[in-house]
């Protein structure tokens, strides 16, 4: 059995305790993250507000629990819309080899060419402010990450003898593509869904702070640091806190992903 | 191997297509971050830009906050108390029986067009509010039958009945005096007669005014001034600590102010205004028609913890639609006090517990900060709330105010004496009250105790009604270099008055 590589562990550990905190604001957070409790604005931590409280009297920290929902969600959407269309987009450029191949890659390239964030403050201005935008932009924005890296694996996987044995006994594209192909480039689409998971987390984040994200009062680690300015002088913790766990879902999910790419990949564990 | 041709085009096309993204952000990034400049120049930091600069035709506050005293004049204008004074017409006289105006108007206005100010335009542009304007303010204007030029320097209007409003609605947008020939473009080319000429408009971004140096009265100080407009409360602050700007026109974010306070290189003037926040409801729903609803929503909300809260306790507590400025203010919070148990029952009684509620926002400070407030407090009293936020000024005006495709709403009403122009059934309010109309049609036509006395009634009938929730009055809070001069204390005109500002 191959050995579990520290990345890979700490990664693991992270993005569970992410995932565990999210299930549990499902049932359970100190407060309620939404309600506006005037007599208790702007409260320093303290044992019943480990956090403290915002403007509005909300507790932080339950604000920080139900937000890792929103972080996941977005996530999940994201690299869920990137993976569906970018997965088959690449196998398809693997397979379909002269001009239409090209023309998926090089139009691959154009959408490479528009930064992230730009796109998705496109889609918030055309569209409208919502998780929903913000999640569908981001994972747009993804597809030519994953379309680029399950081409390279899909080209690898059409040279083997198995494939080539399969087209030779006059095995359909398709079946081909789905039986032998997808099979064997999981690996990378795992190791990719872990990478795009940690930029769609920054990019959420950007998003709602720059006001095209999530809108208020759905918590939102991002929105959380936009309405924390106010107070950056008079309470910076108030943005120090979601900082910290921006930070550290993105180390999280980064981490993940460069373990489970040193696992699945045998030149890596060859040179170990 | 070597790339073949259509590879290479692609790839430049790719190339093309990034060079221009990159270009328009550098473009935006150069304009937004220009200096103020030297001493003849002056940059004002604002929020709502205007949607166009026609509000002729278009609806919204930030035009004439712009264009009018400054640009446009009016025949007759209000001073810092509110008190009519002359403008263009240097005097006026007004008949026995109320209906018949003469004006004596200034011979050496000139407008930017080169045409000479005469009492055709001041006819031309009278009748005009009557043809050609499409916004709901032109229906001021309904009462004049008939406007002369009795000779180049004097103007005669006649009203169908007495009214006590239209003179003073003849020192707002609608009193704007336009050039006969200068009206083809007024969404991008006005043409005023005022002490600025409108210079450029950077969408998204500023709108530039130069100083008429051939105005008919005292020119102002600065050569040029730079409105800026800011979507983001703290980039606003920034601003002017950085120096981009030099006013904050009005403060979006009152909780930073003590960074301002705290520091001798700047002001902060703090004033009343005009700016009545209003959660309005959407009265032509059913839901709302019943008067339950509309009483159950004013007394779930602890006026005092939400302006505490979302506008760090600046502002005041009103009660109705009339500012303190105004003669006939009566405070009226008494009214509807919070209760919340009270509230819940009445919820109850009329159906609306349990209900989902859209709440649809304009993407500006004030609103997204209390809605929040708003959402929490109601909810508490068995509403379920569900906040849209809509972009301001485009998608607001359209959805909202335009269509009238809302349950709630917030946003500072800032014109003048609006009470009857904001609740009436054609306004996005849509409030269909005889008795409110019956009020304000009997202050119009009466002498000056009987405006005051109907003014006071119908104020306390939209209190009574519930026919919104008025969560507290905007203050003036500005700040600005310590070196300018002649900034308003209060803000109760529709102008930010730019003529006065000096160093």
């Amino acid at each position: 059995m191959k050995r579990l590589n520290p990345s890979l562990i700490a990664g693991g550990v992270i993005v569970a305790g992410i995932v565990v905190m999210a299930l549990v604001s499902f049932v359970w957070t100190p407060y309620d993250a939404t309600l506006v409790s005037p007599a208790s604005r702007l409260l320093e931590p303290s044992w019943s507000h480990w956090f403290g409280t915002d403007k509005f009297g909300r507790d932080v920290l339950s604000q920080i629990m139900v937000g890792s929902r929103t972080t996941l969600f977005v996530g999940v959407v994201a690299v869920g819309v990137a993976a569906v269309i970018g997965v088959p987009l690449g196998i398809l450029a693997a397979m379909v080899r002269r001009w239409p191949g090209e023309v998926i890659m090089r139009g691959n390239d154009l959408l490479l060419a528009f930064p992230a964030l730009l796109l998705a403050i496109m889609f918030g201005a055309v569209f409208g402010a919502s998780t929903l935008t913000a999640m569908v932009a981001i994972g747009i924005a993804s597809v030519p990450s994953f379309a680029r890296v399950i081409r390279s694996g899909a080209l690898q996987v059409m040279r083997t003898e198995y494939v080539l044995a399969a087209r030779a006994a006059g095995r359909q594209p398709f079946p081909i593509a789905l039986r032998h192909v997808l099979p064997n480039v999981t690996s990378l689409i795992t190791v990719q869904a872990s990478v795009s998971f940690a930029i769609a987390v920054l990019a959420e984040a950007a998003l709602s702070f720059l006001g095209y994200g999530t809108p208020p009062p759905t918590p939102s680690w991002g929105r959380m640091l936009q309405e924390s300015q106010e107070f950056l002088f008079s309470a910076p913790r108030l943005a120090i806190f979601p900082g910290i766990a921006i930070a550290i879902a993105v180390l999280g999910f980064n981490l993940l992903g460069d373990g489970l790419r040193d696992r699945f990949d045998p030149k890596l564990e060859d040179r170990r | 191997m070597k790339p073949s041709f259509s590879t290479r085009a692609v790839a430049f096309l790719a190339a093309a297509a990034l060079l221009a993204v990159t270009a328009c952000s550098a473009g935006s990034g150069t304009s937004s971050g220009s200096s103020p400049g030297g001493d003849q120049n002056l940059a004002i930091g604002l929020v709502a830009e205007p949607a166009s600069l026609d509000f002729t035709t278009t609806d919204g506050a930030a035009i004439p906050q712009v264009l009018l005293g400054n640009v446009y004049e009016t025949l007759v204008k209000q001073d810092d108390s509110g008190k009519i004074v002359p403008s263009l017409a240097k005097s006026w006289t007004v008949s026995p029986d109320r209906k018949t105006y003469t004006f004596d108007l200034v011979d050496n206005a000139k407008f930017t067009n080169d045409k000479q100010f005469t009492a055709n335009d001041a006819v031309f542009s009278i009748n005009r509010v009557k043809t050609a304007w499409t916004t709901s303010l032109k229906a001021a204007m309904d009462v004049v039958s008939q406007a002369k030029a009795l000779s180049p320097t004097q103007l005669q209007v006649t009203l169908a009945k007495p009214s006590n409003d239209w003179l003073f609605r003849m020192t707002t947008r609608i009193g704007a005096m336009f050039s006969e020939s200068g009206v083809s473009a007024l969404a991008t080319a006005p043409v005023g007669s005022g002490p600025f000429k409108f210079s450029k408009w950077n969408r998204g971004d500023s709108i530039v005014m130069v100083r008429n140096d051939n105005y008919w009265g005292s020119k102002p100080y600065f050569q040029q001034i730079t409105l800026k407009y800011f979507k983001d409360a703290t980039a606003l602050n920034n601003a002017l600590l950085t120096g981009t700007i030099n006013v904050i026109g009005t403060v979006q974010a009152p909780e930073a102010l003590s960074q301002f306070t705290s520091n001798d290189k700047y002001q902060v003037i703090e004033g009343t205004t005009n700016g009545e926040v209003l959660l309005s409801f959407n009265n032509s729903l059913p839901l709302f028609k019943d008067i339950r609803t509309r009483q159950g929503i004013r007394m779930a909300i602890d006026h005092k913890a939400l302006l505490d809260t979302c506008w760090a306790g600046r502002g005041k507590l009103i009660g109705s639609m009339v500012p303190p400025t105004d003669p006939w203010y009566e405070d009226l919070t008494g009214v509807a006090p919070y209760d919340l148990a009270k509230a819940k029952s009445l919820l109850q009684a009329s159906g609306a517990a349990g209900k989902t509620l859209r709440l649809r926002l304009p993407t500006l400070p004030y609103a997204t900060s209390c809605g929040q407030v708003v959402k929490s407090q109601l909810e508490q009293a068995g509403l379920k709330v569900a906040i849209d936020q809509l972009e301001f000024p485009a998608a607001w005006l359209t959805t909202v105010f335009k269509n009238a495709d809302y349950d709630m709403s917030i946003i500072a009403h800032v014109e003048p004496r609006d009470l009857g122009a904001v609740f009436n059934a054609k306004y996005y309010t849509r409030y269909d009250d005889p008795t409110l109309q019956g009020y304000l049609a009997a202050a119009d036509s009466g002498d000056e105790a009987a405006q005051v006395d109907n003014l006071k009634k119908a104020a306390r009938r939209l209190s009574e009604q519930a026919a919104g929730d008025w969560l507290f009055l905007l203050p003036n809070l500005m700040v600005a270099d310590k070196s300018v001069k002649g900034l308003p204390t209060n803000a109760i005109t529709e102008n930010f008055d730019l003529s006065k500002l000096a160093r």
